[in-house]
């Protein structure tokens, strides 16, 4: 358990609080980063934020090769909360690497690239082509998503799966290499275990809660694919609930994900043990939100006198 | 192509019918960047009330010089519901102008074809467009499109409106009242729609007996509207799927796969 000491601010100084993070050897300016999927290539959302203000920006997550993703409708909307079964559609690593990261080596932000494959050798290769390429910082691994047939949540779910892609990724690559867990497990903290001793230099966690909707009136399932992963504040409580839980059990950074929606959520996910977080679903609401999140973080620090961010978290004994 | 995220004040919010509003924001940058055919996505909670989650999309309705932008609209469920209890001087978070729209360069002849609440973006493109073009309006009943129809009374050289009920204008389809249309009109004509997907898909057909072309204003649930989240796909006959809030929401009829 990672234990640590609380650092007072002296008084009456007017210190800005150190907003930096090491999350596994990835080096942020701040701990906010968009999550995977909710901000597209960088390029779709650039001229509504400014990207270089975060401490970085994971990609939509890439494959070898371009997939087309699942059939319409893709999106259903629930109370507070947003299902989704977009499929992992992508461009493809090839395409990503030749026509959107030169746009992305020009911001001033860290690049963390999500990859998905169907097997240890595909995610194997994803990160060995990304390991020689420049600007790109890190790479986070799904073994998560609820959305497609095989791999993904298959991967995901299962300890000997989820390790094997984990050492097979860090084989490939000298980059940070942080594994993205599912929460549709029984033991978070059994995954969260074993893709540590498989070398993951940080995890994040979660992706989404598979969920279901109906529409009553045309009498079917409301998503093309039937079912989908549920994300925005309804999973807050569960996301937080997990970091917790893995935050006690392992010593990696954790990067916190699930409903962060303002400074208070991403304060309490920090609280929990996470040393970073990745806003997704309240971006496609406000795209500006993760700007307002680190400046909500910074006044609580500046307020309560913590001066770094790895004095947030709640001592546990 | 400039687009802004804003949160601006309501200048009005008519009740036109029943469940018909007409909402005024004061956005001077979105006004003046907004091209016909283009949406803005609609903050209905404010920022920190999570239920509803989502924007709305909803289509231009008209802008101009005086910086106002609207948007004509149905309740339809709880968004539309809490957008049309707010008053006048209430701010609200828009984000816009977004996506595609109509084509304006077109020489020969036009027809704007709408349906219900597909009415909107066609008024804006009927402000905008130079020269003379006819318009069919359809709605099951006449509160649906009575108060718009003054607008395009201004602006179109013959305006055609048909009710499923009767109870205004012609008894019956926007589709065949098309048909007539397109046996007298002459070569090269283009056809603007936008109504609900199986009078747009019938519109299309029509196009396509034609030998006309035909740009179709799509609808899809959207959660980001700016091709981020990829929620909106809309498959396409070359395979594959467009993404309405960015390949969209115009497009060239005949790059959908209508037959969903």
């Amino acid at each position: 358990m990672k234990k640590t000491t609380r650092v007072k601010m002296p008084q009456d100084q007017d210190i800005s609080p150190d907003m930096s993070v090491d999350v596994g050897g990835l080096k942020l300016k701040n701990p906010v980063l968009l999550a995977s999927g909710t901000c597209g290539y960088g390029v779709e959302i650039g001229d509504l934020i400014d990207l270089s203000a975060l401490g970085g920006i994971v990609v939509k997550g890439l494959s070898l090769k371009p997939r087309q993703g699942n059939p319409p409708p893709r999106i259903a909307e629930t109370p507070c909360g947003l299902l989704n079964s977009i499929g992992l559609e992508n461009i493809g690593i090839e395409a990503f690497i030749r026509d959107k990261l030169p746009w992305l080596r020009k911001i001033n932000t860290r690049v963390i690239v999500n990859i998905l494959g169907n097997s240890q050798e595909e995610y194997a290769s994803l990160a060995r082509r990304i390991d020689g390429t420049d600007g790109i910082d890190a790479i986070e691994v799904n073994i998560s998503c609820p959305n497609v047939l095989a791999g993904g949540l298959a991967i995901g779910a299962d300890p000997n799966a989820a390790a094997g892609v984990t050492r097979a990724v860090k084989a490939a690559t000298g980059l940070p290499v942080i594994v993205k867990l599912s929460p549709n497990v029984t033991d978070i903290v059994e995954i969260a275990r074993a893709v540590t001793a498989a070398g993951a230099d940080a995890i994040s966690l979660i992706n989404t809660p598979l969920g279901m909707a109906i529409d009553i009136d045309k009498r079917r399932p409301a998503l093309g694919n039937v079912v989908g992963g549920l994300s925005g504040p309804a999973i807050k409580p569960i996301a937080l609930r997990m970091v917790w839980q893995v935050a006690g059990a392992i010593d990696v950074p954790i990067i916190g994900i699930g409903g962060i929606s303002s400074a208070s959520d991403a304060l309490e996910f920090l609280m929990a043990g996470a040393s970073a977080i990745e806003v997704g679903t309240a971006t496609l609401v406000k795209p500006s939100v993760a700007i307002d999140i680190i400046a909500g973080v910074r006044d609580y620090m500046k307020k309560n006198n913590f001066l770094r961010i790895d004095d947030l978290p709640i001592p546990r004994d | 192509m400039a687009r802004y995220d804003l949160s601006a004040e309501i200048k009005k919010n008519e009740k036109l019918s029943d469940d018909v509003f007409l909402m005024t924001i004061l956005a001077p940058e979105i006004a003046r960047a907004a091209r016909p055919g283009q949406f803005c996505m609609l903050s209905v909670n404010g920022n920190l009330r999570s239920d509803p989650l989502l924007r709305r999309p909803l289509s231009i309705f008209d802008s101009g010089d005086s910086g106002d932008i609207s948007f004509l609209y149905k309740v339809t469920g709880r968004g539309t519901d809490i957008l049309s209890q707010k008053k006048e001087g209430d701010s609200l978070d828009i984000i816009g102008p977004l996506g595609r729209g109509f084509r304006l360069d077109h020489s020969g002849p036009r027809i704007l074809a709408g349906g219900g609440m597909g009415v909107a973006p066609l008024h804006f493109l009927a402000k905008r467009l130079e020269g003379a073009f006819s318009v069919i309006l359809g709605a099951k009943t006449k509160g649906e499109i009575l108060p718009v129809v003054k607008t395009f009374e201004a602006s179109a050289e013959r305006l055609l409106i048909t009710t499923e009920d009767g109870s205004l204008g012609e008894k019956g389809l926007v589709t065949a009242m098309l048909e007539k249309e397109l046996c007298l009109s002459k070569k090269n004509v283009l056809i603007h729609t936008c109504g609900p997907w199986p009078m747009m898909r019938a519109v299309h057909d029509l196009t396509v007996k034609f030998g006309t072309r035909c740009e179709a204003s799509l609808e899809a649930g959207m959660a980001c509207g700016i091709g981020a989240c990829l929620g909106c796909a809309v498959k396409k006959t070359s395979g594959g799927y467009l993404h309405v809030c960015k390949d969209g929401p115009v497009t060239d009829s005949t790059e959908i796969d209508w037959e969903i």
